[in-house]
């Protein structure tokens, strides 16, 4: 369940969700209880002001480094550090230029992993790959002069064919940047 | 009488939001309604080339078409309309708050860059100079080396970026220090006094510093650019400002703080209008301490959390300045927890008068809480990966203007009897805020699922699965738009102060 919360779109939309209602719910408790039911003042003592006030900080505090510390195992730095020593792992080197890309390899088996090194050689790029089943697997951005080509490692789970976008506007015929890896 | 009202009395429409009678205090009102007023009319070409834009998924009049309104209605928004209706309200603020004028040479010439930039950079535009109003350097170069634009285009866009940064980066700021600590105060002219101390002052002095500090470096590598362009610096010289590299990271060292210093403004704002609408009268805040303390926190770690724009730059960008990013970004959250808690707290312990002006502060900070919380989520590093490109961070850059830009307009509601002697249309006020909350929620959620679903921004060309997207666009977009139209007829309905 977790894999899926930091392995998908839809996994941050759902947290967002958990974040907002919640706040929504109190904010609008208090402002149409203070303003239409009882506009009078609190008789709230000043003490208990400092108590909801530690434990909201705290309350939030916690909330923010459990999320992140969970997700450390999903982040794709981690993931592609974990694979730099690993022997099977099949180097893909990306060039991307207005407004096509070039590929080493297009043709893979399920339960490959790859590690896909892209680089631009004009304006900004991105490298975009998505899953045959439509979710955005990950996306890499591509500066010109960065140094250092943008790596990540990538284990296909599933056959079929996997779309490969630009994501970065790079002008007119961006939106026709669009390639196809194919895993049987 | 003042030339600034002058020119209100000849517009359209437009000047008849802003009725402003020429009086003594012609240097608190005169100016600040102007910029106010030329911010909407920007607004209302954003607004149809926003909506615009999905509509164009499904009529095909060419890419160029959307990526030309996409351009137009990015920096229409973010400049002339949500940066400029910012300038008004704390050029108000200041001057009636601590007795200082605010119609000098200063405040023409921001109006004169501002404006005149933004049409400049519009003719580019119209030219062909389709770059975003995030400028994606180095494709202005790239562009005019494919030939889709020509070089005196690309020269004029860059001169008209030049003059609104002008305004935003120094003109504006250098105006608002003076005026805070160097000006000279007349009694006469401060409405409502205000010292220093007051977390509304201390958020807007944050602001104008950070816009300072943190675009100095753009205006360099930026204005070495253009010199070199108009042919003054030798290529020899700005080789270093030409480098992708160096240029997208000080722009986004601005870019990101840009967007910070104007919401630590409105924030600040908040906090000294708030206790103005107070049901008790102590016109006190909760706390001030906890008040100013949430703004340092969200100041100071603001400022490196712009590392979330280049996560997936990896390993370009080394992992450290990743986590740090990551770090900082979910930081700025407590500094808005604080701040939620500071105004939820002021509420309950005093309770609140009714006014469309309040609602109107509190529906945009509302907004600008939503959004806030999905700018932290996808500054998580994990999930960056799989959203960076998408609606959500595109809707995210949307959705904040509107927020920021809603609070402002309830700050408006709330000065307009002191700039102009009129007192707004109720009914229309209430009918404009519950239309603009609706379709803001509208907007929010489905830029929010879109970029779930991967749809990627900024392209003029949608699958056919992502096109129910493209109708919810549409019609909250349209219902925002209802919404404008509403808040602009209950400031023309306005009617005398009755005294």
């Amino acid at each position: 369940m977790i894999e899926a919360l930091y392995t998908n779109g839809w996994g941050a939309f759902i947290f967002l969700l958990m974040l907002q209602i919640p706040f929504l719910f109190v904010f609008f408790h208090i402002v149409n209880k203070k303003v239409f039911v009882d506009p009078e003042p609190a008789k709230t003592a000043p003490e208990k002001y400092s108590k909801y006030r530690y434990t909201w900080i705290a309350f939030a505090a916690a909330v923010f480094i459990v999320v992140n510390v969970a997700s450390i195992d999903y982040m794709p730095t981690i993931v592609e550090a974990r694979a730099a020593s690993a022997a099977n792992v099949q180097d893909v080197s990306v060039t991307a230029r207005a407004w096509a890309f070039e590929f080493s390899d297009m043709e893979f088996k399920v339960g490959d992993t790859i590690r896909i090194k892209a680089k631009s050689v004009d304006t900004v790029h991105s490298f975009a790959l998505y899953h045959p089943e439509g979710n955005l697997l990950f996306t890499m951005m591509l500066l010109p002069t960065a140094g250092v080509e943008s790596a990540v490692v990538h284990t296909f789970d599933k056959p079929g064919e996997y779309t490969i976008r630009c994501l970065e506007y790079c002008g007119i015929a961006h939106h026709n940047m669009k390639r196809t890896f194919t895993v049987i | 009488m003042s030339a600034a009202i002058n020119i209100i009395d000849k517009v359209p429409y437009f000047g008849s939001m802003f009725k402003v009678e020429s009086s003594e205090l012609d240097p608190v009102n005169a100016w600040p309604s102007l910029i106010a007023m030329t911010s909407f009319v920007w607004f209302f070409i954003a607004a149809i080339l926003g909506i615009s834009m999905p509509v164009l998924q499904f009529i095909d009049l060419g890419a160029a078409w959307y990526y030309q309104n996409l351009t137009l209605h990015g920096a229409a928004m973010a400049f002339p309309f949500a940066f400029q209706l910012m300038v008004a309200m704390s050029l108000h603020r200041a001057g009636a708050c601590l007795g200082k004028k605010a119609d000098d040479v200063l405040v023409t010439l921001f109006y004169i860059c501002m404006n005149v930039g933004a049409l400049l950079l519009t003719l580019a535009v119209l030219n062909g100079f389709h770059v975003t109003y995030t400028v994606m350097f180095p494709l202005p170069v790239v562009g005019a080396g494919l030939g889709l634009w020509s070089m005196g285009t690309l020269i004029l866009g860059f001169t008209g970026i030049a003059l609104v940064l002008t305004s935003m980066i120094f003109i504006y700021p250098i105006k608002i220090l003076r005026m805070s600590f160097f000006e000279k105060r007349h009694e006469d002219l401060q409405l409502a006094v205000r010292t220093l101390k007051d977390p509304g002052m201390v958020g807007m002095i944050m602001g104008v510093l950070v816009l300072l500090v943190t675009g100095t470096p753009l205006m360099i590598t930026a204005g070495s650019l253009l010199l070199h362009l108009y042919g003054i610096f030798p290529a020899s010289w700005i080789g270093w400002a030409a480098d992708p590299v160096v240029f997208e990271f000080i722009f986004y060292i601005f870019a990101h703080n840009l967007m910070e210093a104007m919401a630590i403004m409105v924030i600040g704002a908040v906090y000294a209008t708030l206790p103005l609408c107070l049901a008790d009268g102590s016109r006190k805040l909760y706390s001030d301490k906890i008040a100013l303390l949430a703004l340092w926190i969200l100041l100071l770690t603001s400022v490196t959390s712009f590392f979330h724009h280049f996560y997936t730059m990896y390993p370009a960008l080394p992992s450290t300045f990743a986590y740090h990013g990551n770090i900082m970004s979910y930081a700025t959250a407590i500094g808005a927890a604080l701040t939620i808690f500071t105004i939820l707290a002021t509420i309950w312990k005093s309770g609140l008068v009714a006014s469309p002006a309040i609602f109107l502060i509190l529906g945009g900070f509302v907004m600008y809480i939503l959004d806030g919380a999905a700018a932290i989520v996808v500054s998580n590093v994990a999930w960056n990966f799989q959203l960076h490109g998408t609606l959500w961070v595109g809707g995210h850059a949307m959705v904040v203007l509107i927020a920021i830009s809603s609070l402002w307009m309830g700050m408006l509601y709330y000065h307009f009897p002191l700039m102009t002697n009129r007192t707004i249309d109720d009914s229309t006020a209430r009918s404009s805020i519950k239309y603009l909350f609706i379709s803001y929620i509208g907007l929010f959620y489905t830029f929010m699922a879109a970029g779930a679903d991967g749809v990627p921004r900024r392209n003029a060309d949608w699958e056919g699965e992502w096109m129910i997207y493209a109708v919810l666009l549409t019609i909250f977009g349209c219902m925002m738009l209802y919404a404008f139209v509403l808040y602009a007829l209950s400031l023309t309905r306005s009617k005398p102060l009755d005294f």
